[in-house]
């Protein structure tokens, strides 16, 4: 896929989340309206939509309030900066992104915004106190394939929807606990039964949309990463070294797992087999290990089974940490 | 009349399949003029730096002449570069100028304690670390545009439509990018 189909298609995909989204959206608030009470399924509906605007609109800076990440320093950065500059160069990409910098111990990174010219990669600490310059740079050209390939704009979008139908489902059984639906509740026991089914179940459907694109987009956010820097090996190393940190990013939860380059949630799912392998579903990322085999197979080479020890980190040769 | 219908089918799936391919066409080679600019800027910035630079040797070694016409030749020949090819030569040949400047630069440690000079070495650094970045990514676009006009059907019309294969910008050591690009794991 060129550049240009790969924005095509996320594009379109985009279009059919938002459009998946809306359909949930306006069958939970019909739920709710029926079961309920018509004013109060619609007053649900306004108050998801006021929601989802102000959520599209501030997505941004919530982001980057939830992960807990700062300006960089100008100065200070220059080296880092200069990274992320020849990245975004080799990706194509018109505007270098801001860096942002999340004070944590735990290796990670990740991007966020809704266009690419308004984008930022916001790193932790930890990473630019772990990777050696060239791994580094893979996890940056990682995050900034993602804004090339207009991933943040789709993970926000479904990010903010699934908060959006989080809500209208808490709002539904918040009034069913306290005595909403009056005057039905005697009759119609079938269409409260499935007023509840129907509740319980979209948040998971509205979470599972929202995982099944956020994996793909790894593979892919991986491979571009190894077509930007000419360097598949350096990728693989990277997350090799991530994994082996067993630091945990702090402030990472549900609602931001997916934006970072290794989940921060769910690490302890990759080993599972049988009947909890289907808790797989339910992961941000796909594992570690079919990552790099996929880049091993793409670039023809074999990771050791011990990484390199010998390096100094980035961070640490330039003073940043 | 089942012919005619069959006919009429053929005659807009071709058009279809046309007006596709030839957008994609038109695509391609806009991404390889963006690539070709992205170089540009940062080849003018190396050259704009080149100036200073042989200023701030001037002033510890003013008698090394031949360094100094040798760095602003290649210079020169670098901003008179007419074709991608052509420009990445100069670009090498500036490169071995500038290390014949930075090898005379050795022989002065005042010179290379200077606050300027360092700094100028630094921008430089960091402008060669960007034409390589640029030329990764002006070489998959061409890659892709090249691989685009080649193939038939296109490779019959291309030209007549003026779509013509597109010369990388190669520098020693590393030529066309390899296609990495992989369908996801299931």
């Amino acid at each position: 896929m060129t550049l240009q189909e790969q924005i095509r298609a996320n594009r379109l995909r985009s279009f059919i989340v938002v459009f998946g989204f809306v359909v949930l959206l306006l069958v939970l608030g019909g739920i709710v309206g029926l079961a309920l009470d018509i004013s109060l399924g619609v007053f649900a509906l306004v108050i998801a939509l006021a929601y989802g605007i102000f959520g599209l609109v501030r997505a941004r800076s919530l982001v980057s309030r939830l992960t807990h990440a700062e300006d960089l320093h100008p100065e200070a950065a220059k080296p880092l900066r200069r990274l992320v500059e020849n990245v975004s160069i080799a990706a194509g990409l018109p505007v270098t992104p801001e860096v942002r910098i999340v004070d944590d111990a735990a290796p990670n990174a990740y991007a966020a915004g809704l266009r690419p010219t308004k984008s930022y990669v916001g790193v932790t600490t930890g990473l630019l106190a772990t990777m050696p310059q060239r791994e580094l740079e893979a996890v940056l050209a990682h995050e900034v394939a993602h804004i090339r390939n207009r991933d943040t704009y789709l993970m926000t979008i479904a990010t903010v929807f699934a908060g959006v139908i989080a809500l209208v489902a808490d709002i539904g059984f918040r009034s069913l606990a306290y005595g909403g639906g009056r005057g039905r509740r005697g009759g119609n026991v079938l269409v409260l039964v499935l007023a509840i089914v129907g509740l319980l179940l979209a948040p998971y459907a509205a979470l599972l949309l929202r995982l099944s694109l956020s994996r793909r987009r790894e593979f892919l956010a991986d491979a571009t990463s190894a077509e930007i820097l000419n360097d598949p090996e350096a990728m693989a190393l990277a997350l090799r070294r991530l994994e082996a940190d067993p630091t945990r990013v702090r402030y990472a939860d549900a609602s931001t797992a997916h934006l970072w380059v290794e989940s921060p949630t769910d690490r302890v799912e990759t080993d599972r087999q049988g009947v909890m392998a289907l808790s797989g579903l339910f992961n941000t990322h796909p594992s570690i290990d079919a990552r790099v085999a996929a880049l091993e197979e793409a670039g023809g080479f074999r990771l050791p089974e011990v990484l390199p020890a010998a390096y100094e980190p980035f961070g640490r040769e330039h003073g940043l940490v | 009349m089942l012919w005619l219908w069959i006919l009429l089918a053929a005659a807009a799936l071709l058009l279809i399949f046309g007006v596709l391919g030839y957008n994609r066409l038109v695509r391609l080679r806009n991404e390889v003029d963006t690539g070709w600019a992205n170089i540009d800027v940062q080849l003018q910035r190396r050259a704009d730096l080149i100036p200073n630079l042989v200023e701030a040797v001037r002033a510890y070694a003013a008698h090394e002449r031949a360094v100094f016409e040798d760095v602003t030749r290649a210079r020169a020949a670098l901003q008179g570069a007419q074709t991608p090819g052509a420009a990445a030569d100069a670009n090498d040949g500036l490169s071995g100028a500038l290390g014949r400047l930075f090898a005379v630069a050795e022989a002065y440690p005042e010179l290379r304690a200077s606050e300027n000079f360092l700094e100028l070495q630094e921008d430089l650094t960091d402008t060669e670390d960007k034409i390589s970045a640029a030329r990764r990514y002006y070489n998959a676009t061409v890659n892709r545009f090249n691989t685009g006009v080649q193939s038939i059907p296109w490779v019959l019309i291309a030209k007549p439509l003026g779509f013509n294969a597109r010369e990388f910008f190669s520098a020693l050591g590393d030529t066309a990018p390899p296609d990495v690009s992989f369908a996801p794991a299931p």
